[in-house]
C-alpha cells in the first residue's frame, strides 16, 4: 500500500508537469481564488470586529450588572440593590481588569432653540479609563475631570442639533425615583466625536455625583460595567462577577446586552463558509475541466497501466492525487499572497470616502483587516474536501476504462 | 379670555376660561370653538396635566414635553407653567427706569442662576409701576433676541390695571404669533379647592 502511494504520488506529480502551461494556469486560478477567500474574509472580519469593539465601548464593558428590571425599564426606578460603596467593597481585590459604576437614565436636554431626548450618563471619568470610548473621543472643550464634575459632555452632532456650543448652558430634565420632574442647568464642558451619529445624538455625560444629586439618588447607581481581557471569552468573567454581587442582580455578557452585535459575529461565521463555497464552486469547474482533459489525453496510457496490472483504485487515486496537489499548491500560494497583502494593511485602510454609508451599520471609517488562523484553516479544509469530491467523478470514469478499448482508442 | 394663533396661511381663535389660586394652582378650560371645547389644562406647582374630552383621557405632561407647544400656540408648556419661577431662579438687576405715558417703567435684567433649569442667557422685563408687565424678552446666550411677549393693550378690569392683550412672537418666524386677549377678569372670587384637582379637570362642575 505504501509503495503504491509513493508510485501514485510520483506519477501524479509528473503528470501535472507534462502539460505545465495548463497546470500553471490552473494553479494561478486556485491561487487567486484562495487569495480572494482569505483576503476578503480578513476584511470582513476587520469590519465586524470594528463594530463589536465600538459596540462594547459604547455599552461599555464586556460584562454589565443591572437591576433585573433595568433592561425593560432603563430608568432611575431600576437602581442596583447595592450602593456605590458596597459594590466597591465587593469588587476591590477581585482581580478585575477594570470596572466602573454609572448612573444611566433617560433625560431630555434643551437649549434655547431645540430639545432632544437623550440618555444621561453619570460617570466617574477616572474609573472609566480603558472602558468606554469617551476619553479617546473628546473633540472640543475639556473632558470630565472627576465624579464631582458638573460639566456636561455632549456629542458633536447633538451640539449642532441643539444649536449650542462648548461654554453655553443647557437644561437637563429627568425624573427622580418618585416620578417627579427634576431639572437643572448644566454648562457644556466638551464635545465628543465618535464618527457615529447614533452615539453622538444619544449620549450625554456628566460627573456621577452631579447626576446622583440631580436625581436625588446619592450613592446609588444603575449600572456596573466590567472589562475583561478578551471579548471573545467572557463567560468566565460573567460567572466571576455574578458570584461577587448579590443574588438580585442581573449580570450579562455584551452579546446578550446588545444582541445585534452578538448576532453579527455568528452571522459572520456562517458568511465566511458561504463565501468559501461560492468561490470554490467557480473554481471547481476549472479543476474538473482540467482533470477531464488530462484523462482524455492519457486514455491509452491509462489503458496500458490497467493492462499491465495496475488496479482501478490506483488510477482513481492517481487522478485524485493530481487534483489535490494542484489545489494544495494553489492554496499555499494564495494564503501566502493574502498574508502578504494583509500585512502592510495592518495599520488600517482609510475608507472615509464611504464612511457615511458604513456608519449606518455602526462601523468606523478605518478598516483593520484581521487574518484569523481559524479562517485560513477553514478555507484550506473546505477547498481540499470539496476538491476531493469534485475530482471523484472524472477519476472514477478513468478507473472504469476497459484496457482493450482504451488501448485501441485513437486519441 | 381669547387666544389667537396666527400663522402666515391661517389663524384660529380659542375662547377660554381660567381660574387661578395663589401662585401655584390654575385651571384653564377651552369653551369655544366647539371642536376644541372641553380641552383643559391643570397646573399644580411643577406638575401639569391636560384633558381632552375626545379621548376622555387625563395626561400628565412629562418633563420631556415641557418645551413643546401649549395647545398649538407659540407658548411652550413651560412658559405656561413656570411664570413665577422668575423670582427665585434668577439674579435681577435694575437696568433703567423710564417714563412712559406719565408712569414709571422699570426695565429689569434677569440672568438665570448657573444651575437653574432655564435655557435663556438673560431675560429683560419692562414692568410698569402698577405691576403690569409691558414686555418680556427672551435672549439666548449670545445675547440674540429669540422671542418676546409684548403687551399691546392695557385695560382697567375689576379695579386693577392688567395687560389685556399680549402677543408672543418668535424673532425667527415673523409671520407667526400668538395673542392672548383678556375679555373679563374678576378678583377675589371664592374658588373651591376641589376645582384644582385631576377629577375636576375631567368632570367640569362649575
Amino acid at each position: 500500500m505504501n509503495r503504491l502511494a509513493v508510485i501514485v504520488a510520483r506519477l501524479a506529480w509528473r503528470n501535472l508537469w507534462r502539460n505545465y502551461r495548463r497546470t500553471l494556469i490552473m494553479i494561478s486560478a486556485v491561487t487567486v481564488g484562495a487569495w480572494a477567500i482569505i483576503f476578503m474574509t480578513a476584511l470582513m472580519r476587520g469590519m465586524v470586529n470594528d463594530m463589536v469593539r465600538d459596540g462594547i465601548e459604547s455599552l461599555p464593558g464586556h460584562v454589565q450588572a443591572h437591576n433585573p428590571g433595568f433592561r425593560d425599564d432603563p430608568s432611575v426606578a431600576s437602581l442596583l440593590s447595592s450602593g456605590d460603596a458596597e459594590i466597591a467593597a465587593r469588587l476591590d481585590g477581585a482581580g478585575l481588569r477594570a470596572w466602573a459604576t454609572r448612573v444611566n437614565v433617560p433625560a431630555v436636554v434643551s437649549s434655547e432653540r431645540a430639545t432632544r431626548g437623550v440618555t444621561l450618563i453619570g460617570i466617574d471619568p477616572l474609573g472609566e479609563r480603558g472602558l468606554s470610548f469617551l476619553a479617546d473621543a473628546m473633540a472640543d472643550g475639556r473632558a470630565l475631570r472627576d465624579a464631582d464634575d458638573d460639566g456636561l459632555v455632549l456629542g458633536r452632532k447633538l451640539l449642532a442639533e441643539l444649536e449650542t456650543e462648548v461654554g453655553k448652558r443647557v437644561v437637563v430634565m429627568s425624573q427622580d425615583p418618585a416620578n417627579e420632574i427634576v431639572d437643572r442647568g448644566f454648562r457644556v464642558g466638551g464635545g465628543f466625536d465618535t464618527g457615529l451619529d447614533q452615539l453622538e445624538e444619544a449620549m450625554v455625560f456628566t460627573g456621577k455625583h452631579a447626576a446622583q444629586a440631580l436625581l436625588g439618588i446619592e450613592g446609588r447607581v444603575t449600572e456596573l460595567a466590567v472589562l475583561g481581557n478578551d471579548f471573545r471569552a467572557v463567560d468566565g468573567l460573567v460567572a466571576q462577577v455574578r458570584a461577587l454581587l448579590p443574588e438580585d442582580t442581573e449580570v450579562l455578557p455584551w452579546y446578550e446586552l446588545d444582541r445585534y452585535i452578538g448576532a453579527m459575529l455568528d452571522v459572520m461565521d456562517g458568511f465566511v463558509l458561504v463565501w468559501i463555497v461560492v468561490i470554490f464552486i467557480a473554481l471547481s469547474f476549472g479543476v474538473v475541466n482540467t482533470l477531464v482533459m488530462a484523462i482524455f489525453e492519457r486514455t491509452r496510457e491509462i489503458g496500458l497501466m490497467l493492462a499491465l496490472g495496475m488496479r482501478p483504485s490506483g488510477i482513481l487515486l492517481q487522478v485524485v492525487c493530481e487534483s489535490l496537489i494542484l489545489l494544495a499548491i494553489g492554496l499555499a500560494l494564495g494564503t501566502g499572497l493574502a498574508w502578504a497583502t494583509v500585512l502592510p494593511l495592518r495599520g488600517g485602510i482609510d475608507i472615509s470616502s464611504v464612511a457615511r454609508g458604513m456608519e449606518m451599520f455602526g462601523a468606523g471609517s478605518t478598516l483593520y483587516p484581521e487574518l484569523l488562523w481559524r479562517d485560513v484553516r477553514l478555507a484550506v479544509g473546505v477547498v481540499l474536501l470539496l476538491g476531493f469530491v469534485a475530482s471523484l467523478p472524472p477519476a472514477w470514469r478513468a478507473s472504469r476504462y476497459r484496457p482493450v478499448e482504451a488501448l485501441t482508442r485513437s486519441a | 379670555m381669547t387666544m389667537t394663533i396666527h400663522r402666515p396661511d391661517w389663524e384660529r381663535s380659542l375662547s377660554m376660561r381660567a381660574w387661578t389660586e395663589g401662585d401655584e394652582r390654575s385651571l384653564v378650560r377651552v369653551t369655544a370653538p366647539v371642536r376644541d371645547a372641553g380641552n383643559a389644562t391643570l397646573l399644580d406647582g411643577d406638575r401639569m396635566w391636560t384633558y381632552s374630552p375626545k379621548v376622555n383621557q387625563v395626561i400628565r405632561i412629562p418633563s420631556s414635553l415641557m418645551s413643546q407647544s401649549w395647545m398649538g400656540s407659540d407658548f411652550s408648556n413651560s412658559d405656561v407653567s413656570r411664570a413665577d419661577d422668575i423670582v427665585d431662579e434668577y439674579d435681577h438687576r435694575l437696568l433703567e427706569r423710564r417714563e412712559s405715558d406719565g408712569r414709571a417703567v422699570n426695565v429689569i435684567e434677569s440672568v438665570p442662576h448657573e444651575d437653574a433649569a432655564i435655557v435663556w442667557g438673560r431675560e429683560l422685563l419692562s414692568i410698569r409701576d402698577d405691576h403690569v408687565v409691558l414686555e418680556h424678552a427672551f435672549y439666548d446666550q449670545d445675547g440674540v433676541l429669540v422671542k418676546s411677549l409684548k403687551t399691546l393693550e392695557i385695560a382697567e378690569m375689576d379695579g386693577r390695571s392688567i395687560a389685556s392683550r399680549q402677543r408672543m412672537q418668535k424673532v425667527e418666524t415673523p409671520g407667526e404669533w400668538t395673542e392672548i386677549r383678556v375679555d373679563a377678569v374678576r378678583y377675589g372670587v371664592d374658588v373651591p379647592a376641589s376645582l384644582f384637582t385631576v377629577s375636576s379637570l375631567r368632570n367640569p362642575r362649575e
